[in-house]
């Protein structure tokens, strides 16, 4: 102790710092926040910003690199591949509308009181565990000429001929990729969509039920306002899911034939072509886009999710006005 | 505040002695293999000894009595009653499970049932041997793995000069030093050329194999007029057979030239101009061009599979694919009709004659720090693998001894090897492959399903697509600042 007492004073000053009520917390939640904090940055941060400096070097993986300012990010502006690749987007992002209005119908339904519920759940997730690859592989097969999709549809009744090839014609093939990616996710968001209606209080649906509102409206006024939180989410997810799309192209089709997608693109730039450079400026360009796609979906769902408030909260002040308008009238008789 | 500490003293006691007993643990965890490791020292150190006093006593004799010499070593006479155990590791892991290799160890010891050979396949060859040759307990007979040219007299024993070598076997100066000894004897050879069926061929009415694009082109016509057979199977869908193997063919085979792809393919202002008479790259990538826009390739290129198109090609639904000499073997394995699959040169005649190029697969080499009993025995292994196995034909692979039956014919055509890039140009090819993210023989795929896609469709005519690769190709030039020379 008498040692302790002949340290400088700063050191006292800390220790009864370090002692005191304000101290203990702070020091406690700096412990406990250190690993989480130095994992993310080492393997989320460093990365990252490494990745954002290559992007301003003409680099491969070994060898020299020489600084060239923002001349990557001008040819990725320029490149006809690049942005081209991202109108396959599009696609993707048409499939997502498809995926989620299916989900949400399915959801729907899946939750009222259904015979095999739980087998059809299963079913129509399974394919969501699926390795991606996998899949790929699958849906290769599928579309191959007078394969498996042939097949059943000629059991249908269509003639091979008339029948296009799935993944030959530039004009569908990457329909065709779209719908690999739906019949994996649709499940997926499905699940989320009954979680979310299941949170909702039966005993809504039987006083609508009581006041002589349809399953149709049952959905339009009760489930669909309760799940909006979730609903937001799927889009959100699925939007920027469409931009950074790889799997399907990549593995069914390598991103040949019109299909290679911007992360196709990016990857054939950045480990075939070894510029690593621009391919570093094509994933800040996409996370950059990606961000603003997020934005404006935030700020979209804000608008419309507020505008339905709005309409109650006009509703109401009408009928309050007509309340004291009958009030009025009354009075005045 | 007595309980106080009297609990403190408690805890700590309790720490103390859980402590105790972990490292207790720790230490009775830590002997048993402790224990091990000096067995192991004990039984090893004696077999370093031997090894380090092998590798003392053949350096001095092996300099001195060297006689050891792939040439001095007659099969069937020499080193008869020699008893000894070596060990082979090699790549083909697939021929070690179909028993290939140990039939081929089992005639081997009926002419020497002296000598036991021990094998071990390796499935990640490229990485494992490294570690392995660099660790020094790999055995006596391997194949040569990625190591530089100055490090091949410590690790291996050589079979004499290269000139001497060649007067038995091909590419014996793929493994040479400095000092112009050889190293390495390729297992089987690589040549590019086309894979094709005969029986295809035959029934098409094909009777001389096609030596020019026109003739070829031809040649696939027929089999689609005559025959049911898909003329040219292009694997698009796989990739690596796009790029890998229409690039291969890049160089002599061309254009008959073994600097070009090396050495003048950098320097030159037009590689892809049309030089009229069937030569030249411009030639090469026009075969397909042409053959796809006239349809004679097969229907659904998209959902090409590769595994799939082996037993197609062996049952005669294929006349032909563009693929090397590697491939031959496993095209025959695929199905009953292993001799329909023939191989044939490139069909491009440059001045009247037609070009192949070949390299050696990998080559065994012999460990520099065997027992001198076990150099002799590996010595006449490898003397006997090369000449009296009939593996190398076997696999289909070009000849790599001169004197074994070979059915490999590439009649008329010559063999050449494309040369090595000039000192201080190594890298050039690199940066202008990427730069104009053409990629030859370096995984460009993209741009020969380009060609696919382009005849298919209609997109673009050959000429568009070779006047973008020639820009493509200018303006990397222009920005590695290449010089054009050509």
């Amino acid at each position: 102790m008498a040692a302790q007492a002949n340290t400088a004073g700063s050191k006292k000053g800390f220790l009864q710092w370090a002692r005191s009520r304000r101290g203990q917390q702070i020091i406690i939640i700096v412990a406990f926040m250190i690993i989480p904090l130095v994992l993310l940055f080492t393997f989320t941060y460093l990365p990252f910003g490494e990745m954002v400096g290559f992007s301003f070097y003409k680099m491969k993986y070994v060898g020299k690199r020489t600084f060239v300012g923002w001349k990557n990010y001008a040819s990725v502006f320029s490149r006809k591949d690049c942005f081209g690749a991202l109108k396959l987007s599009l696609y993707y992002m048409g499939g997502s509308v498809v995926q989620l209005a299916l989900a949400l119908y399915l959801a729907t339904i899946l939750s009222f009181k259904v015979k095999g519920g739980n087998i059809f759940k299963g079913f129509m997730f399974f394919p969501y565990l699926i390795n991606g690859i996998a899949i790929g592989f699958i849906f290769k097969f599928f579309y191959t000429r007078g394969f498996v999709f042939d097949t059943v549809l000629q059991w249908c009744g269509f003639q091979l001929d008339n029948l296009p090839y799935w993944l030959k014609d530039q004009s569908i093939n990457n329909i065709s990729l779209v719908g690999t990616s739906v019949w994996r996710y649709f499940g997926q968001n499905m699940v989320l969509f009954i979680g979310a209606i299941m949170s909702v209080d039966s005993e809504l649906y039987e006083a609508a039920m009581l006041d002589g509102a349809n399953r149709f409206e049952q959905f339009r006024y009760i489930i669909l306002p309760s799940i909006k939180t979730i609903v937001t989410l799927n889009v959100i997810l699925s939007i920027t899911g469409s931009l950074s799309a790889f799997e399907p192209p990549y593995v069914i089709t390598s991103g040949a034939n019109g299909t290679g997608t911007y992360f196709v693109v990016m990857n054939e730039i950045a480990h075939t072509q070894q510029k690593v450079g621009l391919a570093s400026a094509m994933a800040v360009v996409l996370l950059l886009i990606i961000f603003a796609a997020t934005i404006l979906q935030k700020l979209f769902f804000k608008y419309v999710f507020r505008n339905a408030e709005d309409e109650d909260f006009g509703a109401a002040k009408k009928r309050e006005k007509q309340l004291a308008r009958y009030a009025a009238r009354k009075a005045g008789r | 505040m007595k309980l106080r500490k009297v609990l403190a003293l408690t805890l700590a006691a309790a720490m103390t002695l859980s402590l105790a007993a972990c490292g207790g643990s720790d230490e009775g965890a830590a002997e048993a293999p402790a224990a091990d490791d000096t067995a192991a020292e004990e039984t090893e150190a004696p077999a370093a000894d031997n090894a380090a006093d092998d590798g003392a006593e053949a350096e001095a004799p092996a300099a001195a009595a060297s006689g050891l010499t792939y040439a001095s070593v007659n099969l069937g006479e020499d080193y008869k009653d020699l008893t000894t155990t070596i060990k082979f590791i090699h790549h083909k892991t697939d021929r070690e499970e179909d028993g290939t290799i140990p039939d081929l160890i089992a005639k081997f010891n009926e002419m020497y049932p002296g000598i036991t050979v021990e094998t071990e396949g390796i499935t990640d060859y490229a990485e494992d041997s490294l570690l392995r040759l660099s660790a020094g307990d790999w055995g006596d007979v391997m194949f040569i793995p990625a190591i530089d040219a100055a490090e091949l007299p410590t690790y291996f024993v050589p079979y004499g000069t290269v000139d001497e070598m060649s007067e038995y076997i091909n590419f014996a100066d793929q493994w040479k030093d400095a000092a112009g000894n050889c190293y390495g004897i390729g297992y089987m050879g690589n040549a590019q050329g086309v894979l094709y069926n005969k029986k295809v061929f035959a029934d098409a009415g094909v009777t001389s194999l096609p030596k020019t694009p026109d003739e070829f082109i031809a040649a696939l016509q027929a089999i689609k007029d005559n025959t049911d057979a898909i003329p040219l199977y292009t694997n698009y869908a796989a990739g690596w057979t796009m790029g890998g193997a229409w690039d291969g063919y890049l160089g002599a085979i061309t254009n008959g030239d073994e600097t070009w792809l090396n050495q003048k393919f950098i320097h030159e202002a037009e590689p892809f101009k049309d030089h009229g008479d069937g030569t030249g790259p411009y030639a090469l990538y026009k075969i397909l061009y042409d053959a796809t826009a006239q349809g004679l390739i097969e229907d659904d290129y998209t959902t090409t599979d590769w595994e799939g198109c082996k037993p197609m090609i062996n049952n005669g639904e294929i006349g032909a694919m563009v693929l090397g000499s590697w491939a031959v073997a496993q095209m025959k394995a695929a199905g009953d009709n292993p001799d329909d699959i023939g191989y044939m040169p490139f069909p491009i005649t440059v001045n009247g004659q037609q070009y192949a190029t070949a390299g050696p697969d990998y080559c065994y080499g012999i460990n520099a720090n065997a027992s001198d009993d076990n150099k002799a025995a590996a010595m006449v292994f490898v003397k006997w693998m090369v000449e009296e196995s009939g593996w190398c034909d076997l696999e289909g692979g070009y000849p790599i001894s001169k004197t074994a039956p070979t059915s490999f014919v590439f009649d008329g055509v010559n063999v050449v090897n494309n040369v090595t890039s000039l000192p201080g140009e190594e890298d050039i090819m690199n940066e202008l492959n990427s730069e104009s993210e053409l990629s030859f023989n370096q995984g460009g795929d993209a741009k020969v399903q380009r060609i696919v896609e382009a005849a298919a469709t209609g997109a673009e005519t050959y000429e568009e697509i070779m006047a973008d690769w020639t820009a493509a190709w200018n303006a990397a030039q222009e920005e590695c600042g290449v010089e054009v020379l050509y």
